[in-house]
């Protein structure tokens, strides 16, 4: 076939707003005017924020979004096409410095309704119970101010929710299994399950991952394309535009996008009074609000914070502690890179499908704390280039070369546990961006139980691809996902926000997203984010009123709230193993 | 469905009385009892087939449950009506019936789920190769199909000389129907209780080879036929097809050719049943991650499929031409 | 006179093409270099949605003109990218234009999202990279860049790759060489391996959607891709750049430009 039966594809019905192949917002968004006071003001409609309006809306708060990217039109928007998909990314201006300087960008910084879920690789593993232990187990990092059994409802949920496939039985950490069943492998899923078999090491393959192996509703099932972080134009890789937005917007939430946020305001009375922001014309306006939620994700919260530095709160909004902006992480993300004898084509299939996290937990015989897990990767060219370009040092004829051959080559990445260090942190820059707001600068060090972890675990993995039968394996430095700098704790001193997400220092400002993590794990943040923020919904909406007029603090855990998912969640896939 | 050691259970249970009488009662259409417990057996390697397929599209829907009650319900029937002549005249046609219909939903919705794909029917092949198996839900009628037929047929150990049709029965659910559809049914009924049903077998062992043949070359080219052998059921089934085609017009195709390309298609699938089983061992992971391999290796129960039709095929050739 | 003229601009010519390692003679260029021939992703954008088949159409057909770049150090530039990214195996008709990406780039102001504190903006990085390489051409040959040799050229920016370059130490003094050069043969790449061109030479399928792929695994080829036919190929006599040797720097933890987000 030359084309398509009746000819090529056509660009898609006018007058709809397209959120996938099927789906489409079909009422009207409600609009609040911009000086009437809304209950909650959310900041960053990303991965967090998508997951928390939806949830407000739906328990019947009256709630506004304000994202600093537009409200994509997946359709028209984006593109199967690797150059064509910067748009998706953070790219206003950033200082990164410090001796291990982390690019941020395509790597790590979603920008537009769905934020980073947009272009995530979608892994989805949950953390494990020792991860909210690691001071009390390990003897480094910070204990969580709550145990896993509190975050397992959420995790549960939001697995159902986006939802997430997999195997039926997924064997680390707090052993369960996925209602979605697991995706078929791809060339390199077929590499990591060989040479882990080889070597003993048990591998998981076909998820988890927040991509549909069945249809979902009006979302399709994957079609194996591979371009899941250019965003998933199917419709079938989770992001909150897909999964949570339609509902936010059908319970009359408003999401105002290319809205950027300047500052969060400070009342009289101690506490927040709404946002200040600049519209899609550049125009300053201020949104009053009982409440405000920061999501900006782990560089813009800290930023927006410090640069809402007012009188009281001289360091930087909440910022009593002086923590804010301090404890950011990145996982380290090595990428081993292996070439083959025969064809692999890592091109097709999601890059994410199969990973093991047999050396996650900190084990006595190595010489550090803490673990890491190996993980699929499937970069596409230019991708591929600028890895052959640091990894073989390739240019000019050798650069040509070898990228003749990238349909042989295999990548697999590394997800190692960096630990939070007070010196890795977001601080304001000199530079201000277009409009005058101070930028964030990011400074980054490696520390040396990191570097022996990375060391030890790019080895592990180098092992893998050769046990799978390389015959060529080099390796990529780099560094995967950001969390922490707004870390919570139940020390106010030490801490910025409690266990709920409410800022010690201010009783209507909270923080959700990945910058309240205290540790990482070797785990993907994504599912853990989502799955606070609707922890944290559930608080917010057991508080009713008292969030907006007492400053009385409840630490009481809230009932999980099973009728705020998303229509269409319950009563699909199999049953599940614990 | 004729897994080897079924045809076996089959071969032994008659043994005593010799592989002749095997052939006469086929002739004659006393083989109920066999032909239920066929069907039972049977629908095990729909159900199971159906049960992985569908877990691949991770049960997102509550009907794609429904092959799994109805092949397990077919099994209870099948070996009930083994077991019972009155089961075999009352719970067999009812399940197998529903099991028939069942395979039409889905056929339904496996169409639907192919339109439902990103360019749905007009990319057809990207979209039936990576959608639902869009004749899968038809082939696992033949159990069912061979349910239905089972309920007309006459008990082994029936008189010989029973061969005068009975008047239709006064509960029988023919007499809803208008009076010369009622004398066509009876009439056809007829031939089916005395065995003449060869043409009608035939046509049968062609739509299904039909089926099974188109499922296994997408499947096939969807691997790209990397081994030669995978090109067999793409050209037995034809062969299948025009021998079945061939036996409706003439009854020495229906005792030579008929019977000789079924026993091929039977040796066929039974081969290709040990090349997807060895496929799936062979697969990364083998054994260690045999219950995945099983769900995304070579379907390890369409090979036996495929030489059920060579089994319909088989049974056509043995019985009796219809009467008209 | 004229004879041999043109007998040694051939010879200079050929000294730039790949050689066949058999027969020791240069390979002559092609329209489609690479192992797969006859492979053409433009040839199935019928199957691709509107709003990607639209942005790779205007890709190929329309060069995007020099806005950001001053004439002379257009010609300078692509002197460099000529060598960072050779492309005397792809005959006449069938070369990528990559300055031209590059500029688009600079003038759209189109970032990746960050800059290193010891980096300049990646405009001003890339006038004072090509000032360096300039200063180091004359120090070396007591030439302008563009008018050495291909291997004097590789010379000049191999000393960038190794990061020892002679000359430039004021540039050099604000930014660091091996930052430089991983911004500059990233800016190639991103150019290069954008263009379906590149994609047919290298066997990557290109866009996905709504047709995507019905066989994932073994490295087979879709029913529209075709298989890989290998021919063996060296890099030519006068070029440094055929063995690959690790950057200076690289080693550390920190020298990565970690971008494409894989996982």
């Amino acid at each position: 076939m030359k084309t398509p039966l009746f000819g090529a594809f056509g660009p898609p019905k006018p007058n709809q707003h397209t959120l996938g192949a099927m789906q489409h917002v079909d009422v009207r968004m409600r609009r609040y005017r911009t000086d009437e006071e809304v209950d909650y003001c959310i900041v960053g409609v990303g991965a967090a924020g998508g997951v928390l309006i939806q949830r407000l809306a739906r328990a019947g708060f009256k709630v506004v979004g304000l994202e600093a990217g537009p409200f994509w039109d997946t359709e028209r928007d984006w593109v199967s096409d690797e150059a064509g998909s910067h748009k998706l990314y953070w790219t206003e201006p950033r200082v990164i410095g410090g001796r291990d300087p982390l690019a941020l960008g395509a790597n790590n910084s979603g920008r537009g309704v769905g934020g980073g879920s947009v272009h995530w690789a979608a892994f989805t593993p949950r953390f494990h119970p020792s991860d909210f232990r690691v001071h009390s187990e390990d003897g480094v990092g910070v204990d969580w101010p709550m145990s896993y059994d509190e975050l397992k409802p959420y995790y549960e949920l939001l697995e159902l929710e986006m939802p997430v496939a997999g195997p039926a039985y997924f064997p680390w950490g707090h052993p369960h299994g996925y209602a979605y069943g697991p995706h078929p492998m791809g060339g390199v899923g077929d590499i990591l399950i060989k040479g882990c078999t080889k070597l003993g090491i048990r591998v998981s393959a076909g998820g988890p991952v927040a991509i549909l192996s069945g249809s979902h509703g009006d979302r399709p099932h994957c079609i194996y394309r591979g371009f899941c972080i250019q965003g998933c134009k199917v419709g079938a890789k989770q992001s909150t535009l897909i999964s949570h937005v339609p509902d936010a917007i059908k319970n009359g939430a408003e999401i105002r996008d290319n809205c950027m946020v300047a500052r969060v305001n400070l009342g009289k009375n101690g506490r927040v009074t709404g946002v200040t922001y600049f519209d899609p014309d550049g125009r300053e306006c201020e949104q009053r609000s009982k409440a405000v939620i920061v999501c900006g994700y782990a560089i813009e919260t800290p930023r927006l914070l410090l640069n809402s530095a007012c009188p009281g709160f001289e360091k930087g909004l909440a910022n009593s502690s002086g923590t804010l902006g301090h404890y950011l992480m990145a996982q380290a993300g090595n990428v081993i890179l292996g070439r083959f004898d025969e064809l692999v084509r890592m091109y097709k299939a999601p890059p994410a499908h199969a990973l093991t996290e047999e050396f996650y937990e900190t084990d006595s015989r190595r010489d550090f704390a803490r673990g890491f897990a190996i993980q699929t990767v499937g970069p596409l060219p230019i991708s591929f280039a600028k890895q052959m370009m640091v990894a073989k040092g390739a240019w000019g004829w050798g650069m040509r070369k070898v990228m003749m051959d990238y349909n042989h080559w295999a990548a697999l990445g590394l997800l190692g546990e960096i630990l939070p260090w007070h010196d890795n942190r977001v601080e304001l820059s000199e530079e201000k961006d277009k409009h005058g707001i101070p930028v964030a600068k990011v400074t980054f060090n490696l520390h040396d139980n990191d570097k022996k972890l990375i060391e030890y675990g790019k080895n592990k993995v180098m092992e893998v691809m050769w046990a799978a039968g390389a015959e060529d394996v080099v390796q990529e430095p780099r560094y995967a996902h950001l969390v922490g700098a707004s870390r919570m704790g139940s020390d106010p001193s030490k801490s910025v926000v409690d266990k709920f997400g409410r800022t010690h220092d201010i009783s209507n400002l909270f923080v959700c997203d990945g910058s309240i993590l205290p540790t990482q794990g070797s785990a993907n943040p994504g599912l853990t984010i989502q799955a606070l923020a609707a922890r944290t919904a559930d608080y917010l909406i057991s508080q009713g009123d008292d969030v907006f007029t007492s400053s009385s603090r409840s630490m009481e855990r809230p009932p999980v709230r099973k009728n705020l998912s998303p229509p269409g969640t319950w009563g699909k896939g199999v049953p599940r193993l614990t | 469905m004729i897994k080897p050691d079924i045809l076996g259970t089959f071969a032994r249970s008659h043994v005593i009385r010799g592989g002749g009488e095997i052939a006469e009662h086929v002739r004659e259409g006393r083989f109920q009892r066999s032909l239920a417990l066929i069907a039972g057996l049977s629908s095990i390697l729909s159900g199971l087939e159906a049960s992985y397929e569908h877990y691949r599209g991770s049960y997102s829907r509550r009907v794609m449950y429904t092959p799994l009650i109805a092949s397990a319900a077919l099994l209870g029937a099948g070996v009930w009506a083994f077991k019972s002549r009155k089961a075999a005249r009352t719970v067999l046609p009812v399940v197998s019936v529903l099991s028939l219909a069942d395979g039409v939903i889905g056929f339904y919705f496996h169409v639907r789920g192919i339109q439902r794909k990103p360019g749905g029917w007009r990319l057809p092949i990207v979209n039936m190769i990576m959608g639902p198996p869009v004749f899968a839900p038809l082939l696992f009628g033949i159990s069912a199909y061979l349910g239905i037929v089972a309920y007309y047929l006459r008990r082994e150990d029936d008189p010989e000389e029973q061969t005068m049709p009975r008047p239709a029965h006064a509960h029988s659910w023919a007499k809803y129907l208008p009076g010369k559809i009622e004398h066509e049914n009876i009439s056809w009924r007829q031939d089916l209780r005395e065995g003449r049903f060869q043409k009608h077998m035939a046509a049968a062992t062609v739509v299904w080879s039909f089926f099974s043949g188109f499922e296994a070359w997408y499947s096939h080219y969807k691997n790209n036929f990397r081994y030669k052998m995978q090109w067999t059921p793409v050209v037995i089934a034809p062969m299948l097809m025009a021998a079945g085609v061939g036996a409706i017009k003439s009854r020495k195709v229906a005792h030579t050719w008929l019977p000789a390309v079924s026993a091929l298609a039977i040796a066929d699938g039974s081969l290709g049943f040990y090349y997807h089983a060895r496929g799936v061992l062979r697969r990364p992971g083998g054994a260690k991650l045999a219950l995945y391999n099983i769900i995304y290796g070579p379907p390890v129960f369409a090979p036996l499929l495929f030489a059920a039709c060579g089994f319909v095929g088989l049974l056509a050739s043995l019985l009796r031409r219809e009467s008209r | 006179m004229s004879n041999l003229k043109l007998a040694s601009d051939l010879k200079a010519a050929n000294s730039k093409l790949p050689i066949d390692p058999a027969t020791g003679k240069p390979l002559a260029p092609k329209a489609q270099p690479g192992y797969y021939p006859g492979f053409s992703t433009l040839g199935q954008k019928d199957f691709w949605d509107d709003a990607t088949r639209k942005l790779i159409i205007q890709r190929v057909e329309e060069v995007p003109p020099i806005r950001f770049f001053r004439p002379e150090e257009v010609d300078l530039l692509k002197a460099v990218c000529d060598r960072i990214l050779p492309q005397d195996d792809r005959d006449g008709a069938h070369k990528i234009p990559i300055v031209n990406g590059i500029d688009q780039r600079l003038y759209d102001n189109r970032m990746d999202g960050y800059r290193y504190e010891k980096m300049p903006p990646d405009g001003e990085a890339h006038r004072l990279g090509l000032q360096a390489i300039e200063a180091i051409a004359h120090q070396m040959y007591g030439k302008p860049f563009v008018e050495l040799g291909s291997l004097e050229q590789d010379t000049v920016l191999k000393t960038l790759h190794d990061g020892k370059p002679p000359a430039g130490q004021d540039v050099w003094a604000r930014m660091p060489v091996n930052r430089y050069w991983m911004l500059l043969v990233q800016d190639v790449l991103e150019v290069y391996y954008a263009h379906p061109w590149a994609w047919d030479e290298i066997g990557f399928g290109g866009p996905a959607y709504p047709r995507a792929y019905i066989r994932l695994e073994n490295g087979e080829p879709e029913p529209w891709e075709v298989d890989e036919r290998r021919y063996a190929w060296k890099a030519p006599e006068n070029s440094l750049s055929g063995k690959n040797e690790l950057i200076s720097g690289t080693s550390e933890h920190g020298a990565t430009p970690g971008q494409g987000g894989t996982h």
